[in-house]
């Protein structure tokens, strides 16, 4: 049997559909402006899936968060962990979360948004494998299935498939709710990969295995890596391989530089990063693209602003990615904030994707769409 | 309106063309991986019968086909050289099309064209059994089937990842007789190591050809037998061009280009060196010569001429050829029989003094290019050798800009009957466009102290 903790943000997505970005500490607003809870239904249509499977045990809060969902959908293998309020809050999704982590579940299954995500995260790290039913008005993160079906078909091979990282992101509400878009990267967590299921594939060995594919990108770097070089590695556990594969630790959420095999600065921001390159003869910047959607800079990476990518240069950027990332991303972004540097990315980015190998890739460019 | 273009089978070629007696100088000889001396016939003939030994080293022009291979070969050649009227038509190209058909043999490519020889000389010399290596699978099957005609045993060691994608070649190996294993194996102490090394590994042509150069090795019965890159392999494959040569003067023409897709080079020496010849020669000056090769493991393109080895483990000759090294793993693409870090000595040796030239293309591309083959000529092609259909159309469409109506002549090599996953994984956007980090490369390579 699998233990999966499965719960609702029973508030998710309600503020998208009466204009507002987002729901958090608005749910009055939306409730006035005749907002409906929708977050049950989308996590009954996987449910729907779920339940003709035997061999799921479902651990949910009481009520709104979860069990309802599942009595509705005529699932009974279900046990109660905790016993929220009418008026749920993030508290109660991290006690719910807590309480996961006690029954030993293998993997926590949520309906909700980025908000839901990140809270989910603080309590449970890297620990269980978590897997998003999208439902919230904000979904930056990479940890959401495509869709509520998708989701159920994930948890029903979970015998056969892989992990992989993925962001969890943080948006800075105030400014979204000012019409301004800025995510950082909040987290990494694991999530259930589909790839197993494609034996037949041409890729199965290649991409069966992540932590394989980050070894070979970090093999490959660290040969091409030119002494005397500042070597400024971006967000993420991909960066953070070519870190261990040089034998330094690297801070996984943030930006830290290197230079014939050792740690020059740690976390380093903006500034600091501008000061350092300004005492320096020659660097290159080691990115890996962010979130659900792939940004190659602007999200997650916003420390390497327009004028350091301009300082350096283009052609000095390395973009780093394994299989598993860039067949999730079909087209890459780069949101600079500087819409001239951005275009002159081009149409393609040859990414490093394995040891010697790499793949070339769509750059969205707005003016063509 | 002409579309076959047929020879009757006393046309089979008598002989085969060596186009060493053409180069200007000899090739570089093949050293000894360990004293990195040329090495001599003895150090082969552990592995290779001595007819196929002589053929490596001779600078003889023409080379007698035996009867009794010629009699083999009847069941396919003269095999039909088509007029692509209707892509021609397609394109609204002025240029003519042409293109040799060798997916008609038993195996579905060019490959039997040296599987025959090999295995009759190696059943003169008494050989019983022969281990080889494949990579897509055309290689082994055309071996598979050789063996059988000759009653010699034979053991295929597949590169790992094809054996997983392209489980009917294995099928018709067996069908014909043979056994065939995933390399690496644990049958050999090269493939043993490798896996040590990296249990999930997709395998390579390099690892592979250890583990039957081991095998052959190791049993006195055995010998090696190998489907490309060997100057005796690019002889026999000559028999393609040769009568291409004859076919095209039937109508009375002559190629102004002559294309194939390159792995290990043999297809493509099969076709073009009868003209690099003609060029070599100065009969034929100016005939623009093409090897088309992946962008995902671009030997030619993006390689260096250097000796290296031929395998993973270092049991081969150091040859001097183009290569992106040996220990290089090309990543699991379609064109399976194009994952080679090397190439074949004479094509490295012609594309490095400027006889040919080559090309390299992503995986999406080339397929669109086979998809507009299969809709126009019929033909689904193997994903190798939609690489030279890409380039066929390529300068086609270049003719239509000039106005140019230039002869373009390319070896369709083999069918893609078995490789309609490949076909899938391109209608459902799965296929990745794979790339050699060159620039990445040559960078910090150009940084590294010389060492003197």
């Amino acid at each position: 049997m699998t233990r999966i903790g499965f719960l609702i943000n029973p508030i998710a997505g309600m503020g998208g559909a009466v204009g507002l970005k987002g729901t958090d500490d608005k749910v009055e607003d939306a409730l006035l402006r005749g907002a409906e809870p929708q977050a049950k239904n989308r996590a009954k249509i996987t449910l729907n899936f779920l339940k003709k499977s035997k061999s799921l045990i479902f651990f949910t809060p009481a009520g709104a968060m979860g069990e309802d969902a599942l009595r509705e959908t005529g699932i009974h293998d279900v046990q109660i962990v905790s016993h929220p309020a009418n008026k749920t809050t993030a508290l109660d999704t991290k006690i719910a979360a807590q309480n996961f982590i006690e029954r030993d579940v293998e993997l926590i299954l949520f309906c909700g948004g980025d908000g839901t995500a990140r809270d989910i995260f603080d309590v449970v790290g890297r620990d269980i494998p978590i897997l998003g039913i999208p439902a919230g008005v904000k979904m930056y993160s990479a940890v959401f299935a495509i869709d509520p079906s998708t989701a159920a078909e994930i948890v029903l091979t979970q015998g056969v498939l892989s992990y992989r990282d993925s962001e969890v992101m943080d948006v800075d509400e105030e400014a979204y709710q000012a019409g301004e878009l800025k995510t950082f990267l909040y987290g990494i967590a694991r999530v259930p990969s589909e790839t197993g299921k494609t034996q037949t594939s041409k890729q199965v060995f290649e991409e069966s295995d992540e932590e394989r594919a980050k070894g070979d990108i970090a093999r490959f770097i660290r040969e091409i890596m030119i002494p005397d070089v500042l070597y400024i590695l971006g967000a993420g556990t991909t960066t953070g391989s070519i870190a261990c594969e040089l034998g330094v630790t690297k801070t996984l959420l943030g930006v830290d530089a290197v230079k014939n095999g050792k740690t020059i600065a740690r976390d380093i921001d903006e500034k600091a990063l501008w000061v350092l390159l300004n005492e320096t003869h020659e660097a290159k910047i080691v990115l890996s693209p962010i979130g659900a959607q792939g940004f190659i800079l602007g999200r997650g990476n916003q420390q390497i602003s327009a004028r350091i990518v301009r300082r350096l240069g283009i052609k000095n950027i390395i973009v780093v990615a394994t299989p598993h990332k860039l067949r999730e991303t079909p087209v890459l972004y780069v949101d600079s904030g500087d819409r001239i540097l951005d275009a002159e990315f081009g149409n393609t980015v040859l990414v490093v994707s394995g040891y010697r190998m790499a793949q070339r890739k769509p750059i969205y460019q707005p003016q063509r769409g | 309106m002409q579309t076959k273009i047929l020879l009757d089978e006393e046309q089979i070629p008598k002989k085969w063309y060596n186009v060493q007696a053409d180069l200007k100088s000899p090739l570089d000889p093949p050293l000894h991986p360990k004293t990195q001396k040329p090495i001599g016939p003895a150090d082969l003939s552990a592995i290779f019968p001595m007819e196929l030994i002589r053929q490596e080293v001779t600078t003889d022009r023409q080379i007698d086909i035996p009867e009794e291979v010629r009699e083999v070969l009847q069941l396919w050649r003269p095999s039909p050289l088509y007029r692509a009227h209707r892509l021609e038509k397609f394109l609204k190209t002025p240029a003519k099309i042409y293109y040799k058909w060798e997916g008609v043999s038993p195996a579905g490519s060019h490959k039997t064209n040296t599987s025959i020889p090999q295995a009759y000389y190696n059943m003169k010399a008494g050989m019983e059994r022969i281990a080889t290596e494949t990579g897509a699978g055309q290689w082994g099957s055309a071996m598979s089937f050789a063996t059988m005609l000759y009653d010699l045993e034979c053991t295929v060691y597949m590169v790992r990842s094809s054996y997983t994608q392209k489980p009917y070649r294995k099928s018709m190996m067996h069908v014909w007789g043979a056994e065939c294993l995933p390399s690496p194996s644990t049958k050999t102490n090269a493939g043993r190591a490798m896996l040590e090394k990296d249990p999930d590994t997709p395998g390579s042509l390099g690892m592979a050809i250890s583990e039957a150069v081991e095998d052959a090795a190791s049993h006195s019965n055995t010998n090696y037998a190998l489907g490309s890159v060997l100057n005796h392999v690019c002889l026999h494959q000559t028999v393609i061009g040769l009568e291409c040569r004859e076919q095209l003067a039937l109508v009375d023409d002559y190629p102004d280009v002559v294309i194939g897709c390159v792995g290990g080079g043999s297809n493509f020496a099969g076709i073009s060196f009868p003209f690099a010849g003609d060029k070599l020669t100065g009969k034929h000056k100016d005939v623009d010569i093409i090897g088309a090769e992946p962008a995902s493991c671009p030997t030619l393109t993006k390689g260096l001429f250097t000796y290296d080895l031929a395998d993973e483990a270092g049991y081969t000759p150091l040859l001097k050829m183009f290569t992106l090294g040996h220990d290089f793993v090309p990543p699991s693409m379609h064109a399976g029989g194009l994952r080679y870090h090397g190439d074949s000595p004479i094509v490295s040796r012609l594309v490095n003094d400027g006889v040919m030239r080559a090309v390299a293309y992503h995986q999406s591309e080339v397929f669109d290019a086979a998809q507009t083959f299969a809709r126009t000529e019929g033909i689904i092609v193997a994903p190798e050798t939609s690489h030279a259909v890409k380039s066929a159309i390529d300068e086609a469409l270049k003719c239509k800009k000039s106005g140019e109506a230039k002869t373009i002549l390319f070896n369709c090599s083999g069918h893609g009957n078995f490789d309609m996953s490949a076909y899938d994984d391109y209608y459902s956007g799965k296929l990745v466009d794979y790339e050699y980090p060159d620039d990445l490369i040559k960078e910090s390579l150009a940084r590294i102290p010389k060492i003197s």
